[in-house]
């Protein structure tokens, strides 16, 4: 690995070997361009912070292998403090629940496939713009080493560092970032082994506390924003609520997860000089679900097409590498800036107004409209308006 | 800011609110460099398991 590193001169360094990282060095591989993805673990994949819940893949053309795959899911329900269920199945709530171990592996085996050189265990320190090309400074075993690079696309998630390096403004306000922990459990008894459960309430304030089938285990876990108790206090809670009707009565943990999920939207600047920012450090994380694999895989594709073929122009200035962001922002910015919008609104509901508005949806809804679901909440139960007034 | 490593969990959940670039997570340690910290608290703020104390 040394040989990689050593005086190394590449058309694009990818820091951060997740799912964002991987396809966006794929994509640069594969349009030609002398590919280095970083990694600062010694194992890809390693330590899981994340509910491992991914929508389908066909848009990426990875078919859902039996590798990384545990469950398939077909939608989920929706849970009010009363117990008032909602099923909501079909369009984007199908997907899979992935061992996230085996899938960011997979993604970075599928990337080097195709030409993509991979370090791991080596981890940037600086990052420094000559003018020219980027000085990336990569401490590995002890060893400093600096590789050139003529873009670098920094897909270094939550801790979202290595942007800051190089001046962009990656770091999140920490009240808009949902503090998560995650049992991984056996034995559970879940309400349907394709559908995934969310629960909303002051079990878990701001957030909603989640379970996931996977396989033969289940991710019992929540996200929070609050001052008051940590996240493992709430989940320790959680798990013995009788909300759960003693469905976790004979689970045992086999894993303890836990993460930070930047929820807040997109960061301004993901683009400068010979620098692309994706994934969870740019802040493209659904601020609803907080899912962010498929929105970083998306994001990241993106920018690994736009980096290969910068390098074929022989131009990768911040004018040419703003294609990035013109496309990414044309097909997610709307999205995620009516969902922030929405959270913002969900997050000031009661119980008692949560219930309402559960009361107010059908038992069974096919996709989450919310304007839709405004609507009929207000038509319904009028004391919602002061919060819906802005989406309707 | 002091992390108690009994009870942190290496998610780096805290270093991605910290604006002055004072903390770093090295494989499965955080390590903090005090000089850098203005003592804002984020990092308090967002840690799933309560793991930094002052």
């Amino acid at each position: 690995m040394k040989m990689l590193l050593k005086d190394s001169v590449y058309d694009v360094v990818v820091v951060g070997a997740g799912p964002g990282g991987s396809m966006a060095s794929y994509y640069a591989s594969k349009n030609g361009a002398k590919t280095l993805l970083i990694e600062k673990s010694q194992e890809i994949g390693e330590p899981v912070r994340c509910a491992e819940a991914v929508p389908k893949l066909d848009e990426f053309n990875i078919s859902p292998s039996k590798e990384f795959v545990k469950s398939y899911i077909k939608g989920g329900y929706l849970i009010a403090p009363n117990g008032k269920r909602i099923e909501v199945k079909g369009g984007k709530t199908e997907g899979y629940v992935v061992e996230r171990k085996i899938f960011d592996k997979y993604l970075a085996m599928r990337s080097a496939k195709v030409g993509t050189k991979i370090a791991v265990k080596s981890r940037v320190v600086g990052l420094h713009h000559d003018g020219n090309l980027f000085n990336v400074k990569v401490s590995h075993l002890g060893e400093e080493y600096t590789v050139k690079a003529k873009v670098v696309i920094v897909a270094d998630g939550v801790e979202s560092s290595v942007a800051e390096m190089a001046g962009l403004k990656s770091k999140k306000n920490p009240k808009e970032v949902c503090s998560c922990a995650e049992y991984e459990m056996t034995n559970v008894k879940l309400l349907d082994n394709s559908m995934m459960e969310f629960y909303f309430g002051d079990i878990c304030p701001k957030g909603y506390a989640w379970i996931f089938p996977k396989g033969d285990t289940a991710n019992v876990g929540l996200g929070v924003i609050s001052n008051n108790k940590k996240a493992i206090d709430y989940l320790n809670e959680f798990i013995e609520h009788p909300i759960l009707e003693g469905r976790l009565k004979n689970a045992t943990p086999v894993e303890f997860k836990c993460g930070g999920a930047p929820v807040g939207g997109p960061i301004k600047k993901t683009v400068d000089d010979g620098i692309m920012v994706v994934g969870d450090a740019a802040g493209q994380i659904s601020p609803i679900s907080g899912g962010g694999i498929y929105l970083a895989m998306s994001c990241g594709s993106i920018a690994g097409e736009v980096a290969g073929r910068s390098i074929k122009y022989g131009d990768y200035s911040k004018e040419v590498l703003m294609e990035y962001e013109n496309r990414w922002k044309e097909k997610y910015y709307n999205i995620l800036m009516n969902e922030l919008k929405y959270r913002r609104i969900l997050q000031k509901f009661n119980e008692k107004e949560l219930n309402a508005l559960a009361d107010a949806m059908d038992n069974m809804l096919d996709e989450i409209d919310v304007k839709k679901i405004a609507y009929r909440a207000v038509k319904r139960a009028p004391s919602l308006l002061k919060y819906f007034k802005d989406i309707i | 800011m002091k992390v108690n490593y009994e009870k942190c969990g290496y998610c780096g959940a805290c270093v991605g609110v910290c604006n002055c670039m004072a903390l770093e997570l090295i494989e499965n340690r955080i390590v903090i460099h005090n000089e850098k910290c203005n003592n804002c608290k984020s990092c308090i703020i967002v840690c799933p398991l309560n793991a930094l104390e002052e």
